[in-house]
């Protein structure tokens, strides 16, 4: 028994050794959410599989991506000479940590933790091994005491969604007919609250009369939770829903198209979901963050520390509005809310508009005088 | 339905011989699984095998499962030495990990633990309850009572009084962070191995001294086998159950506490386990007792563990539950398909049965 169990742990031990990557590999841990949420996790897997490596996932092992295809994406800088990429998801919490040590082990030369559930184990392995790169997508790092601290080895990239969540709640605030809006968080946490908080600061400014509705699923991989929350938002008389709620919001939009209602998206571009009811998307460029980590990496300019994205960096913004949803838009309204986002828009990028990123803020915050900055419908709109 | 159960968690004739070769048939199948796509089936066991005992992490991964994966086991085999089939381990496990999550705030560990199995057995002892004093379901109450469990912690305390405060900016989901004191100890730096894996043998050794060698043990296996008769002799079968139950609660409460103290250090926003359930596969597949079920939670907490690798090679770490599910019903069938057979087959029983039958055994 015992020689066979000596066996074994050779066996092993032999494959261990031989596993030697090639050069510039890159590691990428996803939390339980998972591939194919097509939203926030498919999005950074997108920097990291089509926009660095130019591939493809699909069911037999990556494909080179036509250009043709790739051209399509929003953002399609040039590819980088990486190999394939290692990813491992994460089937349960307690794998987290071994899945980004097995990524470090494994060579890779920088490590992307994709998720704010990431955060501890990013915390205790990049400490374990300090020569090793990380990138953390959404969460800063932490303390032992849950202050937000630096290490030099771990890149950490926050979003201000607000920014962009303030020009998606602004354009369902001038399109919306029943003058009622409504936002699906997921889990309430300060991370959905800056969603909601700049989506309904945006309505404010262009249309103090809209209410907007509000309601949190609680989970963010439980479509059948946003199925349920976005039916009854829709039935209370919500024309344009904006989701902000993971997996969940693939049920929002699911909702939309029962009800033949207008729903924005978020994270990733999610027309292709249902293109006759998507009116936009609120996406947040995970991609970008990944692709730019790499890419320093590969120019040996890689340095840790906080890096915020927002509007002005291109981190966040609006997809083209151009499906088939906004076509069914008169096209006045059409081109007067878009000119109005826009406007907004720039306002918000030379600091003229501070959207708010709390509710506290969202209090506090006074709607922009819109004479001032041009809002042409704003100011139809007024009695 | 009780017949059913009582031939698929019967003794086998061998059980280890038959657990040997139902894992050894799953593990050949999945090979050739493998195999089947295209994909190198050597590596990708090459990976199996590195990831679950290659080097003291990877084994303190496969411990850290394997504990957890034990605790559940025994819990299901403890309530069927009763006779019930407890498929709340799930529940009970959130429940353990939930008080171990709390107490963490203030106690050392080996007290957090204590409290988690005492959550748990709490959760273990309704369902116990409700059938000995209203004859529920032990099956329908333990599904339900998980569905309580998960909406309660997961969508409640969870999410709502017991979340972690956080700042304004700051996204921490799950409860506050336990103490230093209540983190359980681990043995080596390199590792994850904590004092959890250990324990878990520990208690199955207890569980095995119990059923086997005391006299509420042989009680318990006698309200198993049958409860009229059980009565008949004088033991009080309802109290008995509800004991059973509770003791099947607890070990599935310490499993979750084990998740908690030991990797997680809080409760986590989203806790995603299966562990529960899976007890039921890894008391099926150790024929029900305590040994058995230590050997199969070894067995299948090293499979999960060395499956996270398998992603290397471009297969589904969800492998190890192909295995394990291939176990389960190489065990199971069967014990299912005997009788069957045996009924098909024609048997000189008929001419056996006009003998007259003695009335009274001595």
């Amino acid at each position: 028994m015992k020689r066979i169990a000596l066996c074994v742990c050779a066996a092993a031990l032999a494959l261990a050794c031989k596993k030697k990557q090639a050069e510039h590999t890159i590691g990428l841990a996803l939390d339980v959410g998972g591939r194919g949420d097509q939203s926030f996790n498919d999005g950074a897997l997108r920097g990291l599989e089509a926009m660095a490596a130019g591939l493809r996932y699909t069911a037999r092992g990556y494909q080179p991506l036509p250009d043709a295809e790739y051209e399509k994406l929003e953002l399609h800088p040039p590819h980088l000479p990486i190999p394939p990429p290692l990813v491992l998801s994460g089937k349960a919490q307690e794998d987290y940590e071994p899945n980004l040590q097995l990524l470090v082990d494994q060579g890779a030369e920088l490590v992307i933790a994709v998720g704010f559930m990431m955060e501890p184990a990013v915390r205790a392995v990049s400490a374990r091994n300090p020569s090793a790169k990380f990138l953390l997508i959404d969460s800063p790092v932490l303390d032992g005491s849950g202050r937000p601290t630096t290490v030099p080895n771990v890149r950490a990239v926050v979003f201000r969604e607000h920014e962009g969540s303030m020009l998606a709640g602004a354009l369902a605030g001038e399109l919306t007919r029943s003058g009622k809006i409504g936002f699906v968080g997921g889990m309430q946490l300060p991370l959905i609250r800056k969603f909601e908080a700049g989506y309904r600061a945006g309505a404010r400014a262009v249309n103090p009369q809209a209410q907007v509705l509000v309601a949190y699923t609680g989970t963010f991989d439980d479509e059948k939770k946003g199925i349920e929350v976005g039916q009854d938002l829709y039935a209370r008389g919500c024309d344009i829903v904006f989701h902000g709620a993971g997996l969940d919001g693939l049920g929002v939009i699911k909702a939309a198209q029962q009800a033949g209602k207008l729903v924005i998206g978020v994270d990733s571009d999610q027309s292709h979901v249902a293109p006759h009811n998507v009116l936009t998307s609120m996406v947040k460029h995970a991609d970008l963050a990944v692709y730019l980590a790499v890419k320093d990496v590969l120019e040996g300019k890689f340095a840790g520390g906080d890096v915020v994205l927002g509007l002005r960096e291109g981190g966040v913004g609006l997809a083209p509005a151009g499906g088939d949803a906004i076509a069914a838009i008169t096209p006045e309204m059409r081109s007067a809310a878009l000119a109005d986002v826009e406007r907004l828009r720039a306002a918000i990028i030379a600091g003229k508009v501070r959207p708010p990123g709390t509710l506290d803020e969202l209090a506090r915050f006074k709607p922009p005088d819109p004479a001032e900055l041009g809002l042409a419908h704003a100011v139809a709109a007024r009695p | 339905m009780p017949e059913l159960r009582a031939k698929i968690f019967a003794p086998a004739r061998d059980p280890l011989w038959s657990a040997i070769a139902a894992v050894t048939v799953s593990l050949v199948l999945s090979f050739l699984a493998i195999a089947s796509t295209g994909r190198d089936p050597l590596a990708g066991f090459g990976y199996l095998i590195s990831g679950a005992l290659g080097g003291p992490g990877p084994f303190g991964e496969t411990a850290i499962k394997s504990a957890v994966l034990i605790l559940t086991g025994l819990s299901v085999a403890v309530a069927f030495t009763v006779g019930l089939f407890n498929i709340g381990a799930e529940g009970q496990l959130i429940w353990g990990g939930l008080a171990a999550a709390v107490a963490g705030r203030v106690c050392p560990w080996p007290l957090c633990l204590c409290a988690a199995a005492a959550a748990g057995a709490v959760w273990g002892f309704l369902p116990g309850v409700l059938k000995v004093r209203r004859g529920v379901h032990e099956v329908i109450s333990t599904i339900l009572l998980n569905w309580i469990a998960i909406h309660l912690v997961h969508g409640w305390l969870v999410a709502g009084p017991l979340a972690a405060g956080g700042t304004a900016s700051i996204s921490v989901a799950g409860t506050e962070p336990i103490e230093r004191a209540a983190w359980l100890p681990r043995f080596f730096s390199q590792s994850r191995l904590d004092v959890g894996f250990p324990l878990a043998l520990i208690v199955a050794a207890g569980i095995w001294f119990l059923l086997t060698r005391t006299s509420r043990g042989f009680e318990w296996r006698a309200v198993g086998a049958g409860q009229e008769a059980a009565r008949a002799a004088g033991i009080p079968a309802g109290r008995r159950i509800c004991e059973a139950m509770a003791l099947s609660g607890a070990l599935a409460g310490l499993a979750g506490g084990l998740l908690i103290l030991g990797t997680e250090h809080k409760y986590p926003g989203v806790f995603r386990t299966g562990y529960g359930f899976d007890g039921i596969a890894v008391a099926l597949v150790g024929g029900g007792t305590a040994a058995g079920t230590a050997l199969a939670g070894i067995f299948f907490g090293a499979i999960r563990a060395g499956a996270t690798r398998l992603q290397l090679v471009g297969i589904h770490p969800s492998f190890a539950e192909l295995i394990q599910g291939m176990a389960v019903l190489l065990v199971a069938a069967p014990r299912i398909f005997q009788p069957l057979f045996a009924k098909l087959r024609p048997t000189p029983q008929p001419a056996a049965s006009t003998t007259p039958v003695p009335t009274v055994q001595p």
